[in-house]
């Protein structure tokens, strides 16, 4: 954990950074007459002391005998797959439209598991697009894109 | 209006049958989120959220806080039958409740546990409408100082409370308050931090942001681990009213866990989750045998599972009569109440006597529903427990994505929910907390005016917020807490109460 405590304490003091660079750019005013980025300077350079503080905390506390990765073990594959299912359905939805894109999801999410029949995946995939496509956009009145193909 | 006049309009307004119909959804969907785990109140709230706009802000004020005292409910169930937490205010449940269970005694811990949300609930709402609107009528002197120091002191105090570490916590809140400022400055309506995207001038959506972090993430963390069955324990339900002796045992518990959960819940950051734990941890020191708590021990119900209904509606007063959402939780509901154009304050009450007096009467007739839907209708529950969640994720995933799109009709929202599932898992992964950043998300505009406010009063100095006596002593007792955590005698206590709740 302290190898991550080091490299996030990082990311976190380039966030800081960049902000604290922004909001001089946006003007921060004088304590008399705020402006538009003396919160955001404020709370940036605090993150960006924190950070140090990680960091530091991460670089001279002593690391336990064992280290293990935190993704170690895990099925991050699985994860990974549901992550790119979904960007792609955001990506695809407005061309596909919702029943299209969003069986596709679900027959996808449904068959992500061992020991999931393709037959069963995809019936209830269909039934939950018709359902949901019925309750929200019937019953709730959402707008769902049509996509191509007109539906 | 008199009092009881207030009470007629509130039962008059949920009388309504839409409602009425929002109370019961909002009922039924928190003991169904409470029940199963892998999203709790926080995600189904912020799933809920885009349904709110088709609606009135009564309907929808009645139905997410049905959702969020509700899932107290259905939170004791998971943790009697499979030693779950089905939410984080219901994990002290585990320790005796499934003992309970264990011995053939998990129809008195179902049905105490009830009984007790029921009684605590019930005496939280009164005190709600007793306290409320003093404390409304009060707050209309506090200016932009004791609002900033308030705000400051309820970030540091959920800071101090969450699992992790303090600092980390503290960077999440100051996270929080950076992407709160994207959007158009408050004063010179001038782009902060929105790189040229024109969606980014609204600021980030609260929903996006709380569905990623909360739903999405909580379903990329599930998925990593190998699928096993939920365990529900095999018993026969039965007996689901306490006898003489349960009763006996548990009263002044239930009573106690309502105190303890009610004025817990007004603290900035306090909330169900710390009443629960505090609570149980007050059960076992009064015990005369301590040494039997986790072994099925009724006290050991019947105190938290009070003491977190009790907390709800204590929980429910900063927000209505200070207009500063105390935990996460309330921040969602905050944000709704921003949707619909509405700014909870002092003169929320006031103002909108129907909507704060409706629902109060709707707390009333939903926690009547929770008893119905929680006793004689739990074998429903068990059934529920036992759907795989190979079926669940998928469904939780679709109604992120929708939820996330009909805000606005835009994919942008959903490759924001996204972009901050993907923040969020590995948050959880680095060892960083969600709900300091969410409660700074939507306090960071309000803090940020009352600080500019505050110096502008003051001509510039910072001492403004020492020398008013509610902001001083605000800022005081955050600054104790800060510095608990380097002192280390308090430290050790600080690490006392964690090793309860990991225990």
């Amino acid at each position: 954990m302290k190898a991550y405590d080091r490299g996030s304490s990082l990311f976190w003091l380039l966030l800081s950074a960049y902000a604290c660079i922004e909001s001089l750019r946006m003007g921060i005013g004088t304590p008399r007459k705020p402006g538009m980025g003396f919160m955001t300077f404020g709370a940036a350079g605090i993150l960006g002391i924190f950070s140090l503080i990680l960091f530091a905390k991460a670089s001279f506390e002593k690391e336990g005998d064992k280290v293990v990765s935190v993704f170690s073990g895990i099925l991050w594959k699985r994860v990974l797959f549901v992550l790119i299912v979904i960007i792609c359905y955001a990506k695809f939805m407005p061309d596909l439209g919702y029943l299209i894109s969003t069986s596709l999801l679900m027959f996808l999410l449904f068959l992500i598991l061992k020991g999931t029949r393709w037959w069963w995946a995809l019936g209830s995939s269909l039934l939950t697009t018709f359902l949901t496509y019925y309750i929200f956009s019937i019953g709730l009145n959402c707008q769902f894109p049509r996509g191509v193909f007109g539906f | 209006m008199g009092f009881l006049d207030n009470i007629i309009l509130g039962f008059q307004v949920v009388m309504d049958p839409i409602n009425l119909l929002f109370c019961f959804i909002g009922v039924l969907t928190g003991t169904l989120v409470g029940v199963l785990p892998g999203i709790g109140p926080l995600g189904a709230i912020a799933l809920l959220l885009p349904a709110t706009l088709r609606s009135t802000p009564t309907a929808s004020i009645i139905m997410l806080a049905g959702v969020y005292y509700g899932a107290m409910y259905g939170g004791s169930t998971t943790s009697i039958l499979v030693n779950i937490p089905g939410e984080s205010a219901s994990v002290v449940t585990c320790l005796d409740g499934y003992q309970m269970a264990r011995k053939g005694r998990a129809g008195p811990a179902l049905a105490i546990a009830a009984w007790g949300s029921f009684i605590a609930g019930t005496l939280s709402i009164i005190g709600l409408m007793l306290v409320g609107v003093p404390l409304a009528n009060a707050a209309l002197s506090f200016g932009p100082p004791e609002y900033f120091s308030l705000m400051c002191a309820g970030l540091i105090v959920v800071a101090f409370l969450v699992q992790g570490s303090m600092l980390k916590a503290i960077m999440m809140a100051l996270v929080g308050l950076l992407i709160g400022s994207v959007g158009l400055d408050l004063v010179t309506g001038l782009p902060k931090f929105t790189f040229g995207i024109d969606e980014l001038a609204d600021g980030v959506g609260i929903g996006p942001t709380a569905m990623g972090l909360f739903g999405i993430a909580e379903v990329l963390v599930n998925l990593e681990q190998r699928f096993e069955g939920r365990e529900v324990f095999k018993t026969k339900i039965d007996r689901l009213w306490p006898s003489l002796k349960d009763w006996k045992a548990s009263i002044w518990a239930i009573g106690r866990g309502s105190a303890i959960g009610f004025f817990l819940g007004i603290l900035p950051g306090g909330g169900a989750v710390l009443a629960s734990f505090v609570s149980y941890a007050a059960e076992k020191k009064l015990s005369k045998h301590p040494e039997r708590f986790g072994t099925g021990e009724i006290e050991g119900v019947a105190g938290p599972e009070s003491a977190n209904n009790a907390g709800t509606g204590g929980s429910l007063i900063p927000l209505f009569s200070l207009g500063i959402p105390a935990t996460p939780t309330m921040a969602l509901l905050f944000s709704m109440f921003l949707i619909h154009g509405i700014q909870p304050g002092p003169l929320f009450i006031k103002t909108y006597p129907n909507i704060f007096w409706g629902l109060v009467a709707s707390m009333y007739l939903g926690n009547l529903l929770l008893l119905i839907l929680n006793l004689p209708l739990v074998g429903i529950w068990v059934k529920v427990l036992k759907i795989p969640y190979r079926i669940l994720f998928p469904l939780i995933i679709l109604f992120c994505l929708i939820g996330a799109y009909s805000l606005n009709n835009s994919t942008v929202d959903i490759f924001v929910m996204i972009l901050f599932g993907i923040v969020g898992y590995l948050m959880r992964k680095f060892g960083y907390e969600g709900p300091p950043l969410i409660l700074a998300f939507v306090l960071g505009p309000i803090m940020e005016q009352a600080l500019r406010q505050s110096l502008l009063i003051s001509k510039g100095s910072f001492m403004i917020f020492v020398t008013r006596p509610i902001s001083a002593i605000t800022l005081i007792i955050a600054g104790l807490l800060l510095l608990s955590t380097v002192f280390p005698y308090m430290k050790k206590r600080r690490i006392k109460y964690k090793d309860l709740k990991e225990d």
